[in-house]
């Protein structure tokens, strides 16, 4: 029975990125955009752990851990640091 | 046996039910910043839940160990992610940052 | 039945990501549907069993590439590109064409690759027999360093020559990426630099460990531990110096001088050129080779000639 749960866990995470694709299409500003993909770097890292109990595959968790590690440097790039005078303002 | 592959079945799909609430959020809610909070809650809750049903499923320690600090790190980048998210989308301009409620009765003048 | 279902949903999201990345109109769009196909290429990896290529993916995809590709739409914000309204290339009738003879030649390799009777005694099992002379369990590694020894060296000096090629290119100094020394300390950034930054470190001499027996190794480590200094980077702590240290040049050549030097004791001793004697030379090769990636890496995404700390 688990690997039938743990399977269409999967199945569901990754049809629910699908979804959430769509408001990487509509936006409407850069920041809505890179919210969808934020969930989508969420999404894989469940999708790998799953994936890592499913298949049998324990190095999948260091391949969840990395990106979760990562995620953040994306949205750092981003949004940057703003300069001291932008911060005056 | 039995009753842990149950408890972790019901954890895996309370998380699926967090991810899914937070792409429907994502695709309903009508501004960023309501977006984000959305997508907290998927970031958050969902993935500890899909963590915890595994764990449960797993029953070694190590791999707990590895979910709990996988967890942590996904709070952490998405706190961080979403504060700087939401400060360039004010400071772009480019959406309308949220107005406070004016509070009903403050004690202090 | 569902494994078929994730395996259909994640090959055309490939495919329809990859389409989409090409045919965006908007630039930013392009770049997040870039990001998003390198995750769904390391659920693909995962699913074809293959954690060594997702976590390379991972490490890259995650902590360099979306990196560098936002921080170029940034400075494209600021200064706006030379030739907006320059022509355009006049390929559009003719990438049809192309792209379905391109099709076509996958479809007909692919079938033809399928027809061919399994040969016994290949390279790739006779290697696989071989592996425990080496001394380690991953045949990534043992391939990497044991079989393949000559193409690794030569993947090292490929990155030595594009760390050379870019700094003959860049003949001016210009700090470009990196927030300037008039950046604003932005809170919560401290905190993720003190967790994320030490586990980086962690993780990377981790796979190097690992690499050994699961999958892991000098290329994974390397990635892993550039993306906490790309973070570095990007955060202000680190920021360009005009001249490269001395300690940065050693750092840069050394995955190359370690491994061409151990290759060439072992011949002066008598053996084949580059047979590594034994896993203690593999794991000096491999922490070399991990701390030369790194550098190099780091290097390259801040465009600079050398980095110092910031004040």
């Amino acid at each position: 029975m688990m690997d039938w749960v743990l399977s269409a866990t999967a199945l569901v995470l990754l049809l629910n990125l699908g979804v959430g694709m769509i408001r990487v299409y509509r936006g409407p500003t850069p920041a809505d955009r890179m919210l969808a993909a934020l969930l989508f770097g969420t999404t894989t890292v469940a999708v790998l752990l799953v994936l890592a109990d499913w298949v049998g595959l324990p190095a999948l968790r260091d391949v969840a851990l990395l990106f979760v590690m990562l995620a953040a440097i994306i949205s750092v790039a981003f949004a940057g640091l703003p300069t001291t005078d932008e911060e005056e303002r | 046996m039995i009753l842990t592959e149950v408890m972790a079945s019901l954890l895996l799909i309370s998380g699926c039910f967090f991810y899914i609430a937070g792409t429907v959020g994502l695709l309903r809610f009508p501004d960023v910043f309501s977006r984000l909070h959305a997508l907290t809650k998927a970031d958050n809750l969902g993935l500890f839940l899909i963590c915890t049903g595994l764990a449960v499923n797993s029953g070694s320690p190590r791999i707990t160990g590895l979910l709990l600090v996988v967890w942590i790190l996904g709070l952490l980048a998405a706190t961080v992610s979403c504060h700087l998210i939401a400060r360039r989308a004010i400071r772009s301009g480019q959406a309308e940052p949220p107005v406070a409620e004016p509070r009903a009765a403050d004690p202090t003048p | 039945m569902i494994g078929l279902a994730i395996d259909s949903v994640l090959a055309l999201g490939i495919v329809w990501m990859a389409l989409q990345t090409v045919r965006s109109d908007s630039l930013f769009q392009a770049m997040l549907m870039f990001i998003v196909f390198g995750l769904l290429m390391s659920l693909a990896w995962a699913r074809l069993h293959a954690p060594d290529l997702a976590l390379a993916e991972a490490a890259i995809g995650a902590g360099i590439t979306g990196a560098l590709l936002l921080v170029t739409w940034r400075r494209l914000q600021v200064h706006g590109p030379d030739d907006s309204n320059g022509p355009r290339l006049m390929t559009r009738w003719l990438a049809l064409p192309i792209a379905c003879a391109s099709a076509l030649l996958v479809i007909i390799i692919g079938w033809t690759a399928l027809q061919l009777p399994a040969v016994p005694g290949t390279a790739g099992e006779l290697t696989l027999q071989r592996l425990e002379d080496i001394g380690v369990s991953n045949p990534v590694t043992g391939v990497l360093l044991g079989f393949r020894a000559y193409d690794t060296l030569m993947e090292m000096a490929v990155l030595l020559a594009a760390w050379l090629g870019a700094r003959a290119v860049a003949t001016e100094f210009r700090p470009g990426v990196l927030p300037g020394p008039a950046h604003a300390e932005v809170p919560l950034v401290g905190a993720l630099l003190s967790l994320v930054v030490p586990i980086s470190i962690l993780v990377a001499v981790y796979l190097l460990q690992a690499g050994g027996s699961a999958p892991g190794g000098a290329f994974q480590g390397g990635a892993v531990l550039a993306a906490g200094g790309v973070l570095l980077c990007l955060t202000g702590r680190l920021e360009a110096a005009a001249q490269a240290s001395a300690l940065e040049r050693v750092g840069v050549i050394l995955g190359l001088a370690v491994f061409s030097l151990t290759g060439l004791i072992v011949m002066a001793t008598g053996g084949p050129m580059l047979a590594l004697p034994g896993v203690w030379a593999i794991y000096l090769v491999e922490t070399a080779l991990l701390l030369s990636i790194a550098l190099t890496l780091v290097l390259l995404f801040a465009a600079a000639p050398g980095l110092r700390r910031a004040p």
